[in-house]
């Protein structure tokens, strides 16, 4: 499956650092993990963020506190490793024991916190339930092919699948949350539980490093260290209690770091302040690699959008050097206008070159597909940050070549609603977790797929995908899937302008964090702060 | 229609609106003695009065140095905004410098792409005073019909008093936010949304001085004169309560920069041009708050300048066109 060993991304890890041409400071993954401290002593490790947790139930649509507190609480089957890869935790082993049954054998010595094992059981039921229920959320998308799922032994879970698919196994085994079938049966419909509620005692039965006692609302949630955590290097959490504490934008959050009131901030650092953090007394500022994409979709709905020309013209309107340059500050990796990007590896072509800025060729395809209406509104969502930038330059870039983008910023959740309404000309966005290339090209590109936002049907590029599908081995979906990805570059059905690197700023006084790719993972993940220590 | 005739003898249990009643004499009495003799002369007269009240009340403004520092500094700002183009250029794409202090080359910074703060700020008074004059002018228009018209007819009242207090009592900061996030954010929006939650504070002023002024004599007199209600209104009502409608434009029109500023801040401002808000919410998002002053040091004192030269002004213009404290004084 998708192991083995790969290196590229951290060539691209080193050429970020090239790039912001100042002091590395270096993820301290491995290394500072000494044998002795087990927590005694280490006190309580304050983690910054600036929302509340609005869902205790890991399965309906998360925001990324909820993540953040519900990964250490409830485990998933698969954690994704820096360089991009699946890797074990609480499955040992996963794949196809034919073509229609996916399966993962589970760990046997891990339980909830009231003392009931985690088994078999406890995953079937779980997945079960998000095909009975259908929670919002993105796991039930990644089930498409699961017919149905059952657990044959204490330690091992089966998936029967409608047709084979390649992928169906990874994905759901990052994807899924696994919960407690004895607390969440009794309460009905999973997609309408809230899990708010702590039991009788006053904790939440769960099965993580750290088990939520208190909750605050505005103001902090307190989570205590269990005795027994069979994924921690030392078998149990270093820290005494995670606290989670709300402010209310980034600017406050790094004072509170400066002051030494919190220990890490988990919101990723904007660029802008990367350099100065990195240089800044008390203050370390771990690498974190994005497993997603920033990019411009163009509505082929819209008549002149569905001209390849238009599409071909608009995309040499960009000045993507300069955005990553000035709005990222160099943090950031070009995926070569592919869709197969870097941090993929073993997808990734060598030498994809992305499309040129070049005002002149721009005007001269808008002129040769007999455009004269230049004009195109561009959607986005204007409080985030990066993605505001970026426009105001694009707008100024695309003047240079005749055409205009008339800038329609919106609050988060009207821009959502605009998105899902298919209410623009071109759309700018990012997506923050792509980590298997067959799925996302299912969605993006695939009629009726929940992210084809340039509402591309193309049979030659559907066929292909489908095929891609199909193949159980990666080395077989490799060729099919770079011939999807050059038809979607070629005829600009999405244009993939960068992977941005994430930066995470701690007190220096913490080390032993675990890098995990994503701003959802960075070092926040059940695995780092368990290893996350004051000793050495 | 039945308008009330209560006497003066009422007014010294007012002494809030008495001085506003007593400057209404001033300008509509006159006005009130020539409607006998419709024509020319009536016109000539009435400018006269007109003329030398607004005299007297300039005199007695240009004796308070506040008052004339006050509009002095909005002068600067109006200036400012319309010679943008030759204060600095706009500010556009990136520079090479990012984030980088107060200098002879960039007097108040740079931000977080690069470019010049100092002329964020200069373009950024064109988009702030756009959104005063235009949020205060609907407003005016608004509240003041409807003050008028409340105070005309008295059946109106009762319903323009409700729907004041209503809009008055509703949390106007969320509203704002809500209708500005869904319209989207175009200074258009903005300036509407603002003049809509705004008109009612015009109204409740103007009212109250509408309310006494159709009570007084001379508008009993003129209703023996003509039957037009908008004859009156227009001649004798309007200008009588015009001197707290200039007050309030201009307390008016700093509220509504401080709306759009809060809106914008809250990345609800216009994203095509530059406003003093705006460069406020671009560090907000850029995290610089805390480690680049420079940020939001100067749009916040352009905004400050602003609203305090327009209180101070509009409190020295109060005071001069009240005829007791200029004899005070």
């Amino acid at each position: 499956m998708s192991r083995g060993s790969r290196a590229a991304a951290a060539v691209v890890a080193a050429a970020a650092l090239a790039l912001t041409a100042c002091a590395p400071s270096a993820p301290e993954g491995e290394g500072s993990g000494d044998g002795g401290a087990t927590g005694s002593g280490v006190g309580p490790l304050v983690v910054a963020t600036t929302t509340d947790v609005v869902n205790f139930n890991p399965l309906i649509g998360n925001s990324r506190t909820d993540s953040w507190v519900t990964d250490l609480m409830y485990p998933r089957l698969l954690h994704i490793n820096e360089d991009g890869e699946k890797e074990a935790a609480l499955a040992t082993d996963w794949g196809y024991s034919d073509d229609l049954t996916g399966y993962f054998e589970i760990r046997d010595d891990m339980s909830w916190s009231d003392g009931e094992p985690i088994t078999a059981e406890d995953v079937a039921w779980t997945l079960q339930s998000v095909l009975d229920d259908q929670p919002a959320g993105t796991l039930l998308g990644q089930m498409g092919a699961v017919e149905s799922v059952e657990a044959v032994s204490d330690t091992r879970v089966e998936l029967h699948l409608s047709e084979p698919d390649a992928v169906v196994v990874p994905e759901v085994g990052f994807w899924a949350v696994v919960v407690p079938q004895h607390v969440f049966e009794p309460e009905g419909s999973l997609a309408d539980f809230a899990n708010d509620a702590p039991q009788a005692d006053g904790s939440w039965v769960s099965a993580g490093p750290y088990a939520l006692t208190e909750v605050q609302r505005g103001q902090s949630y307190t989570m205590e260290r269990v005795e027994d955590y069979p994924l921690a290097d030392d078998g149990a959490p270093n820290a005494s209690e995670v606290v989670f504490r709300v402010y209310p934008d980034v600017n406050t959050e790094l004072l509170a770091l400066e002051s030494g009131e919190v220990d890490l901030v988990a919101n990723a650092l904007p660029p802008s302040q990367v350099e100065r953090l990195q240089s800044a007394d008390g203050i370390e500022v771990a690498e974190v690699p994005g497993l997603g994409y920033a990019h411009l979709v163009y509505n082929m709905d819209e008549p002149r959008l569905a001209q390849v020309d238009v599409r071909r013209a608009l995309a040499a309107a960009v000045d993507y050097d300069t955005i990553r340059e000035v709005v990222l500050q160099g943090q950031a990796v070009s995926a070569g206008s592919n869709p197969l990007i870097p941090v993929l590896s073993q997808f990734a072509p060598e030498d994809a070159e992305e499309y040129a800025f070049d005002p002149q060729a721009a005007r001269d395809l808008m002129a040769s597909a007999g455009v004269d209406d230049t004009s195109f509104r561009l959607l986005y969502n204007l409080t985030d940050p990066v993605m505001a930038q970026a426009a105001q330059l694009m707008e100024e870039q695309a003047a240079e070549a005749g055409i205009t983008l008339e800038l329609d910023g919106r609050e988060r959740n009207a821009y959502l609603a605009a998105t899902d309404a298919g209410d623009y000309d071109v759309y700018l966005g990012n997506f923050a977790i792509m980590d298997d290339p067959v799925t996302n090209f299912r969605l993006s590109y695939l009629p009726g797929g929940v992210i084809n936002y340039t509402h591309v049907d193309d049979p030659d590029l559907t066929a292909l995908v489908e095929e891609a599908g199909r193949q159980l081995e990666v080395a077989d979906q490799v060729p099919v899937m770079q011939e999807a990805a050059e038809i979607v570059k070629d005829q600009v059905y999405d244009n993939i302008m960068y992977t941005q690197n994430l930066y995470i700023a701690h007190s220096d006084e913490w080390s032993g964090f675990v890098v995990q790719p994503s701003e959802l993972l960075s070092v926040v993940n059940p695995v780092s702060l368990a290893n996350a220590t004051t000793a050495g | 229609m039945a308008a009330p005739t209560r006497p003066s003898a009422q007014q010294p249990s007012e002494p809030s609106v008495d001085p506003a009643a007593e400057g209404a004499t001033v300008e509509g009495v006159p006005g009130a003695q020539a409607a006998a003799v419709p024509g020319a002369p009536a016109d000539v007269e009435q400018v006269a009065a007109g003329g030398s009240a607004a005299r007297d009340t300039w005199r007695a403004f240009r004796r308070q140095p506040l008052g004339v520092l006050s509009l002095g500094v909005l002068g600067v700002l109006v200036a400012v905004a319309v010679l943008a183009p030759v204060l600095a250029d706009y500010p556009s794409g990136t520079g090479s410098s990012v984030l980088a202090p107060p200098s002879a080359q960039h007097w108040f910074g740079t931000d977080n792409l690069g470019r010049d703060v100092f002329a964020q700020v200069v373009w950024g008074s064109r988009s702030s005073l756009l959104v005063a004059a235009g949020a205060s002018a609907l407003a005016i228009v608004l509240g003041t019909a409807v003050a008028v018209a409340g105070a005309w007819w008295p059946r109106l009242d009762a319903l323009v008093g409700l729907v004041v207090d209503l809009v008055l009592s509703l949390p106007v900061l969320p509203l704002m936010i809500l209708v500005a996030a869904l319209v989207g954010p175009r200074t258009t929006t903005i300036v509407l949304v603002i003049a809509a939650f705004s008109w009612p504070e015009v109204t409740r002023v103007v009212r109250s001085l509408a309310l006494t002024v159709v009570r007084l004599p001379y508008m009993d007199a003129a209703r023996l004169l003509t039957p037009s209600a908008t004859w009156i209104i227009t001649r004798h009502l309007l200008p009588a309560v015009t001197p707290v409608v200039v007050v309030s434009v201009v307390l008016t029109a700093s509220r509504a920069v401080l709306s759009a500023a809060g809106l914008a801040f809250l990345g609800l401002g216009d994203p095509r041009s530059w406003s003093w808000g705006r460069v406020l919410f671009e560090a907000q998002q850029a995290g610089a708050m805390s480690s680049a002053w420079w940020l939001t040091l100067f749009p916040s004192l352009a905004i400050l300048a602003l609203v305090l030269a327009a209180t101070l002004a509009s409190i020295a213009f109060n005071d001069a066109r009240d005829p007791r404290s200029r004899v005070r004084r």
